[in-house]
């Protein structure tokens, strides 16, 4: 009797598997924001081919580990959305593939392409861009400042440590080497240097370097007038935001809806340039981290989804779309911009970004360097911090 | 056999059979459908563990010498599962170099590698046309830029002769017609493009695969693996990379990625030992990590023993109320607690700095000092355990014996010697086991450490990623997830394993002491 049950039981379900595996079905993990797009996409694709498009919903903070841990169990999906500092990591793995998208090269901005290289070897299909800028608010700032001294003084005159009433506010705990690396590059500092190939040094290593320095003195010279708050975390920067405790933020993007909520008349422009150790007058650099579709290395199905990406999310309309709804500039050349003001005032500031490096050796980089910022924020001198944050960078790599 | 005995059990046992049939029926299938699908997925390991869990939970039902372990067997499953098996996995991974570009095993990389192909300049591209027959086998009509036209037929090349009958051809000289085959066209052709993907027809030195959804493409094997030397030769630019160290690495240091799991031996845990800087960063997490676990428990057992010996007091009114309301730390979940606290101990905003510098005009560095975020930590976690303590302690003091008080007042001795030569020698038969347990919770109570602090502020001359209120676990987590090259999965469970060597014996030689005060009820 049991066993007629078990037999049963499995006949059925044996049935079910079967009929499932009928269809082929293209798996693709995203972030809440663009998995009802590409479920929408992935229904016209359906239409048009008879393949099914399946789109699982992660979290954002969860989607690159859920990835690793589902793909090296031979579970993944065979598309996913991701940043362009994975790309090191994934690659090392050999969890993502290379793309072979011929002509359709020219559709992107090099930069983009750039990014999501290694090589000769194209690893996803760039959609978008992001990185910070300064957002002020007109109703405190009329005119932005375009230097750092003015950036000074509107700080000095507007600080209120009662209300509290801060110049500028960015977020800088352990976790924000990403906003603090304006204040590096300005002089001069940066991540890692190119070898002869163009590609990274991971030997190479500027995070400690005189114009680093120069910046991390200036910062500190900031908090110790008690011009900019420490330990300003993200939640505690969205606060700030919508009860007005500050003129200007370096943020980014993900904030503006922050300043929506509090009605705030927000501009966006670039931040400030700094006066160098040598006279010069630097525009900082930020990070640009660049957004795309990878393609994982064990997908079955990997012409099926280099024709999904290429043919339905590489349209002008997809692209457009996927700005819109991820308030992100499009690095789709055909694209037409549909919210031109802010995104092409972050551009203001896109010109003077470089991509975030996408080697595995990053992963030190931020752990040091959130470090240095935190020991600075307690009171270790910025030469110190930092060239003992460049020693370690190097020494975790195993460098000489 | 006293029959009323006798009775019972059969009336009981008819329920009883039932039951158990059913459950064991749906255990045994749900058992079945899992050994069949792990088997299609070649997860052996999983496999055989599931077979011995069903297969022993068939034995001890239905066996009655084994019956009696029906009650064990459960939490001696989850015990196996749960417990046993990943600390047999630690184990083995810290012997192995785990990290990220070696997270594959040999095998699986030699498949991917095997799978690589590149595209030879001299690379002809062909239209194709595919056909299914009724078995849904394939066959494939191949047309190159020259005009030629090959068929791929039951898993053979062969290049299409115009005068084979099976073949109908159309006037433009591509093959429109397979006997035995029907064409499959338009959409109907994405249904099997898996299948021409996975296809690698081999045509002399060359493969012929898919590229893109309307081509083949000739194309080459990027590598060959040679067995005898267990090298790969790069056919593409002719380097030849031997195994070292996990990775395929050339004579002039490029390297294949990925790498694959290798086993090497004690190297993890040498490291941990002979880096002397790595050395100091553990001696240091270390001995924070004892005197976390020490006053965490000190403090919260005097603090809740202290409460439980007032809330004993039967002339206290509203003894209820107080005891459910000190209950609340305990009861609300330790992550909404914990950020909370963060929130209110934040050095510029938090209310208690605020209040602060309202009230006395100074603002305390909570938690970016070193020194004052230990105390903070150490502060929140008495708030959080100490309803525990004072439950545990109202439950002991019931089991001490007023006659003992009563005798101790008649001979004259006073509240504190009443207190530690009666209460606290008999409340710690009881209790110094928990207190134990919870000296080994709170050695490895990563949640609290990294909700507040993450393990920061940093310190100064780390060499690896340990900051000032790091512990054991938190700091091994932070080795293994945001170390140097990214994961650095071997090195993480080393540290694991002696943390587990290091608490096991602590936690040992605390039994074999409560055994000893066993001696004082004599």
């Amino acid at each position: 009797m049991r066993r007629m049950f078990a037999l049963a039981v499995f006949l059925l379900v044996a049935a079910i598997g079967i009929g499932a595996m009928a269809q082929v079905t293209i798996t693709i993990y995203a972030d809440d924001t663009r998995t009802p797009l590409l479920r929408q996409v992935g229904a016209d694709y359906t239409d048009a081919t008879g393949v099914l498009i399946e789109v699982i919903e992660f979290p954002n903070s969860e989607l690159r580990s859920q990835y690793i841990t589902a793909t090296q169990a031979q579970e993944g999906p065979d598309i996913v959305v991701g940043a362009n500092d994975w790309v090191g990591e994934l690659v090392a793995n050999g969890l993502i593939e290379a793309m072979d998208i011929g002509a359709r090269s020219g559709d992107f901005s090099s930069a983009a392409l750039q990014a999501f290289s290694i090589g000769e070897a194209l690893y996803a299909l760039p959609y978008a861009v992001e990185n910070i800028a300064l957002i002020y608010d007109k109703d405190v700032v009329p005119v932005p400042p375009r230097t750092w001294d003015e950036l000074l003084a509107i700080a000095r005159s507007l600080y209120d440590p009662d209300t509290p009433m801060y110049g500028l506010v960015f977020e800088n705990t352990s976790a924000n080497f990403y906003q603090f690396f304006p204040m590096l590059s300005a002089a001069g500092g940066y991540i890692f240097g190119f070898d002869e190939d163009g590609e990274y040094d991971p030997c190479d290593v500027g995070v400690g370097n005189e114009g680093a320095i120069f910046g991390a003195n200036l910062y500190k010279s900031m908090i110790d007038e008690g011009l900019i708050p420490i330990g300003v975390n993200g939640d505690t920067e969205q606060a700030l935001i919508e009860g007005r405790n500050a003129a200007m933020f370096i943020t980014g993007p993900w904030r503006l809806v922050n300043f929506q909520n509090a009605d705030i008349n927000y501009g966006i422009t670039r931040i400030p340039a700094i006066t160098g150790p040598d006279g010069a007058y630097n525009i900082p650099k930020v990070f640009a981290g660049y957004q795309g579709f990878f393609l994982s290395s064990f997908s079955e199905n990997k012409t099926i989804a280099v024709d999904f990406l290429l043919n339905y999310i590489a349209t002008p309309a997809t692209m457009t779309a996927l700005e819109e709804i991820g308030n992100r500039p499009t690095v789709f050349l055909p694209a037409v911009p549909s919210s031109p003001a802010d995104l092409l005032a972050f551009g203001d500031q896109g010109a003077f970004s470089v991509p975030m490096p996408s080697i595995p050796e990053m992963a030190s980089v931020w752990q040091e360097g959130g470090n240095a910022i935190d020991l600075i924020n307690a009171g270790t001198a910025p030469s110190e911090a930092f060239g003992q944050a460049q020693q370690l960078i190097l020494s975790a790599v195993g460098c000489p | 056999m006293d029959p009323r005995f006798t009775c019972t059990m059969r009336s009981q046992s008819v329920l009883g059979l039932t039951f158990k049939i059913v459950s064991l029926g749906i255990i045994d299938s749900i058992g079945i459908w899992g050994a069949v699908s792990l088997a299609f997925q070649s997860s052996y390991t999983l496999l055989t563990l599931l077979i011995l869990g069903v297969g022993t939970l068939n034995v001890v039902i239905l066996s009655k010498r084994a019956y009696p372990l029906r009650y064990l067997l459960p939490g001696l499953v989850f015990l196996a599962a749960m417990v046993v098996y990943p600390l047999l996995n630690t184990f083995y991974v810290s012997f192995t170099n785990l990290q990220t570009g070696n997270l594959l095993s040999k095998d699986t990389v030699l498949h991917l590698l095997d799978e690589r192909y590149y595209l030879p300049e001299d690379s002809s591209v062909f239209d194709y046309s595919a056909f299914s027959d009724d078995a849904d086998a394939l066959a494939l009509a191949l047309t190159a830029s020259d005009g030629k036209v090959w068929i791929y037929e039951t898993e053979e090349l062969r290049e299409a002769d115009r005068s084979d009958p099976a073949l109908t051809f159309d006037d433009a000289g591509t093959v429109q017609g397979i006997e035995g085959y029907e064409i499959v066209e338009g959409i109907d052709r994405y249904q099997i493009l898996s299948r021409l993907e996975a296809l690698a027809i081999p045509r002399g030195d060359q493969y012929l695969r898919l590229s893109g959804i309307n081509e083949f493409k000739a194309y080459r094997k990027q590598y060959t693996y040679l067995a005898e030397t267990d090298q790969l030769l790069d056919r593409q630019t002719g380097l030849l990379y031997a195994p070292i160290d996990g990775k395929f690495t050339a004579e002039d240091g490029t390297q294949i990625e990925p790498g694959y799991q290798i086993w090497i031996g004690g190297e993890n845990y040498s490291r941990v030992f002979g880096n002397a800087a790595i050395r100091r960063d553990f001696v240091r997490v270390f001995v924070w990590t004892i005197l976390w676990s020490l006053f965490s428990v000190l403090f919260s057992f005097s603090l809740g023993l202290g409460l439980a010996l007032l809330l004993n007091d039967r002339a206290l009114r509203f003894r209820f109320f107080y005891r459910t309301l000190l209950l609340v730390p305990y009861v609300m979940p330790v992550f909404i607690s914990a950020l909370v606290w963060r929130g209110m101990f934040d050095v510029n905003f938090g209310i208690i700095n605020r209040s602060f510098s309202d009230w006395f005009g100074i603002t305390v560095p909570w938690l970016t000092h070193p020194t004052w975020a230990k105390a903070t930590l150490v502060f929140i976690n008495v708030w959080l355990s100490f309803p525990y303590m004072m439950l545990i302690s109202l439950g002991a003091l019931q089991s001490i014996p007023n006659q003992l008080y009563e005798a101790a007042r008649v001979d004259g001795a006073g509240m504190w010697k009443r207190f530690h030569r009666i209460t606290l020698p008999l409340l710690m038969i009881s209790l110094a086991p928990l207190l134990i347990g919870s000296f080994a919770f709170a050695f490895n109570n990563f949640t609290l450490i990294w909700l507040v602090t993450s393990g920061r502020p940093a310190v100064f001359g780390a060499a690896t990623p340990a900051g000032a209120t790091d512990i054991l676990i938190s700091w091994t987590y932070r080795i293994a997830f945001q170390g140097g090259v990214g994961n650095q999965l071997g090195l993480a469970s080393a540290i694991s394993v002696l943390i587990f060597f290091m608490v096991g014996t602590i936690s040992a030689i605390g039994f074999r002491l409560t055994r000893q005060l066993e001696e004082v009820y004599k």
